[in-house]
């Protein structure tokens, strides 16, 4: 009977596996199988097998060592504010009595917005008359200071960094949200029956015991922040320097599509895929270690 | 058996008669030109009950890289038209079908040459065949808008700039700033487009893009420095009169609302101003005046001309080839509603001789232009130096790298480009 349920069970999850394989899987091979030929999107000719050229090409190209730095850059800058932030404004929503629902939804409603509408509102804002320059005018009593904020490396490489960060730190913050709201109520009472303070009770019950939920949003944040695209694309379809934003998944974009090159455009990929699995790899392994029991 | 045999072999032939021929046509955008277009293909499908076409339009910057995926997957659409120079490509790799001079009733491509202006059809003609249409030729001019002229106490009929000494000079009358920030800027060039824009600047001193043989990049540094030097001082490092950062102006310009006096646009953009501010296309406050030369111009040379021409895939079968060469042909035959609806030129020769030409708006000043002009140049890595060329420009203008080290990056870039191709 058991083995009947299991071959049945096997039978309704084959349209999904299949789905994954034509979808995902392939891709994902044929992505290994190009980057080790030279083709031109646009030639009916055969690819041509060239071995790691399009490797070595790519670990010797600026290029391609400015993309993984933009991608760094951008990584970082975003994914330590956005846990941070996020865990501070879960901490907030929490011990509000009232509004939680609603403080969770607000901070979320940006989440549901396409990443190119959020791209395109916030080129509207960084425009050399537009909120941004007027806020910081505004802050330091200054009068038609022009910030460059699509124009300055830095104030560019900020500027990305700020729409990632509203765009997403509303989606973690529910998800720490989640993570507190799973630790027994139980525990925190007995902290305070002892006598901790507030502080206490968030900085010796409540982080460590969200241990799990911090490193899934700290690694979910990283892989998300090194596939980062449409922001960069649209700033630079704004007329943004692509230098500063050139992130690996916009040069993987250009590669392919402007330039044909599909091969080398798959060993990035492959690059990119490899970078990715390492972290999925590390959150894996550390969540398992930092698994908590209540 | 025999009966059945000969009916069904009739049936098939009914059938195969019957089935209808499906057409698909890509294309960009145009609010003015897609009724038009639509009301073409009613005709033809009048004139031809066994013909469908399906026209479908894609945003003019999402065109290229649909079309390409498309291509790519060899599910190409049976006709379509880009930038010339992103369909260029197109036809190195033999990825469409040239022209058929049977369809078109013509004997020989000289014939087909003969419709056209001279030179018109020398993008498309690739080892002696011809591969494309032109549904458009366009080269850019300047629009002013005359109330911000006559603002500052410029006369726009006798001071609009003619040299780009002159444009830094009327721009920097016509700026309007708050502190660093320009409300409103005299004029602004066409960002990205620097194949289109720059390249023609660098001409005008005496440099040029590649070298006679087609092996080396940027010729002639004297001139590529001193145009460089030039948008420096424009950017916001310099003169502050402009930016690529800033809303593109020929998009502000038709708005007439005291963001910008000036903008580089084709003829096409008099139908569009008509269309978005008909107030401001009726009050008759703008004109349109030739592409600048630098003073000491080397090579009276203008605005470089891009076209779109409709193309076949190649790999659509024969029958659908005819078919496509058939409809493109007609839509083409009426290059007067495609100059009076939509504003675009079409290089015929019986149009420009038209008194329908002669009498359009600034038709002439384009024309004129074009006559100095040449079609922006054409290579197979073209759009990764345009890139190149962009990274070159906009590091000058934005950030503090001299002409010196950009032009030193711009022409070992684009070398190692072409050694890589070669």
């Amino acid at each position: 009977m058991e083995k009947k349920k299991a071959i049945w069970g096997f039978i309704f999850t084959i349209p999904a596996i299949v789905f994954f394989m034509i979808f995902d899987f392939y891709p994902v091979i044929n992505a290994f199988w190009m980057s080790f030929f030279k083709k031109d999107l646009l030639s009916l000719k055969p690819p041509k097998f060239i071995g790691f050229k399009n490797y070595t090409y790519l670990f010797t190209s600026e290029a391609f060592w400015n993309s993984v730095k933009a991608t760094a850059i951008f990584t970082l800058g975003t994914f330590i504010p956005m846990v941070l932030v996020s865990l501070v404004l879960a901490a907030l929503i929490m011990t509000r009595k009232r509004f939680q629902k609603f403080l969770q939804m607000a901070y979320y409603s940006p989440a549901v917005l396409s990443s190119v509408v959020a791209a395109m509102i916030w080129l509207l804002m960084f425009d050399p008359r537009g909120l941004a320059n007027q806020f910081l005018n505004f802050l330091f009593s200054t009068q038609g200071i022009d910030y460059h904020w699509l124009s300055n490396e830095n104030m560019l490489r900020l500027a990305t960094i700020i729409v990632y960060f509203w765009k997403y730190v509303g989606y973690f913050t529910v998800i720490f949200v989640s993570g507190m709201a799973s630790i027994p109520r139980s525990i925190h009472e007995a902290a305070i029956v002892d006598g901790a303070s507030g502080w206490q009770d968030f900085l010796h019950i409540t982080l460590p015991l969200l241990k799990p939920t911090t490193l899934l949003v700290s690694v979910m944040s990283m892989i998300q922040c090194l596939k980062t695209f449409s922001t960069q694309y649209l700033f630079v379809q704004g007329g943004a320097p692509r230098g500063p934003i050139d992130v690996i998944t916009l040069n993987i974009y250009n590669t392919a599509i402007r330039d044909h090159q599909i091969g080398r455009a798959s060993a990035m990929s492959v690059i990119l895929f490899f970078v990715i699995m390492f972290f999925t790899y590390l959150q894996f392994k550390v969540s398992r270690s930092e698994e908590v029991t209540y | 058996m025999k009966k059945v045999l000969v009916f069904l072999s009739m049936l098939l032939v009914v059938v195969s008669m019957a089935a209808k021929v499906e057409l698909v046509v890509w294309t960009h955008e145009d609010p003015n030109r897609t009724p038009l277009e639509e009301g073409y293909i009613k005709e033809f499908e009048k004139m031809y009950p066994n013909v469908e076409i399906k026209r479908v339009t894609y945003p003019s910057d999402k065109i290229k890289e649909v079309l390409l995926t498309a291509f790519a997957a060899r599910k190409g659409p049976d006709i379509f038209n880009i930038e010339i120079q992103d369909e260029y490509p197109y036809i190195v790799n033999g990825r469409v079908a040239p022209v058929d001079l049977s369809v078109l009733g013509l004997k020989n491509y000289n014939d087909l040459k003969n419709l056209y202006l001279e030179g018109s059809l020398d993008a498309v003609t690739y080892e002696g065949k011809i591969y494309g249409l032109p549904l458009e030729l366009t080269n850019w001019c300047i629009f002013i808008n005359k109330k911000y002229f006559r603002e500052v106490g410029l006369d726009p009929e006798k001071d609009y700039p003619k040299t780009w000494e002159d444009m830094v000079r009327v721009s920097e009358k016509l700026v309007i700033r708050d502190g660093q920030i320009i409300k409103r800027r005299g004029f602004d060039f066409r960002y990205p487009y620097y194949l289109t824009f720059f390249v023609p600047m660098v001409e005008q001193l005496g440099g040029a893009l590649f070298s006679a043989d087609g092996k080396t990049a940027i010729i002639n540094d004297n001139a590529w420095l001193k145009v460089l030097d030039f948008m420096k001082q424009w950017g916001p490092n310099g003169k502050n009169l402009g930016s690529p950062t800033y809303t593109a102006a020929r998009k502000e310009f038709n708005k007439d609302n005291n963001t910008v006096a000036m903008c580089l646009s084709g003829l096409y953009q008099i139908d569009r101003i008509k269309a978005e501010n008909p107030a401001f296309y009726n009050s008759k406050e703008w004109m349109v005046v030739p592409f600048p030369v630098f003073q000491n111009v080397v090579k009276d040379v203008r605005c470089n001309f891009y076209g779109h021409y409709y193309m076949v895939n190649a790999e659509s079968s024969k029958e659908k080839q005819e078919w496509a060469w058939r409809f493109i042909n007609f839509m083409l035959s009426h290059p007067q509603e495609y100059l009076t609806k939509v504003g675009l030129i079409q290089p015929r020769k019986d149009l420009i001789e038209s008194d329908v030409f002669k009498n359009y708006p600034y038709a002439n000043v384009f024309l004129e232009d074009m006559k100095k002009a040449h079609i922006v140049p054409l290579h197979p890595q073209g759009p990764q130096i345009e890139q190149l060329i962009r990274e070159a420009v906009e590091s000058v203008m934005l950030t503090k790298t001299t002409s010196q080290d950009a032009l030193k990056t711009l022409k070992k870039k684009a070398n190692d480009l072409l050694k890589e191709e070669q």
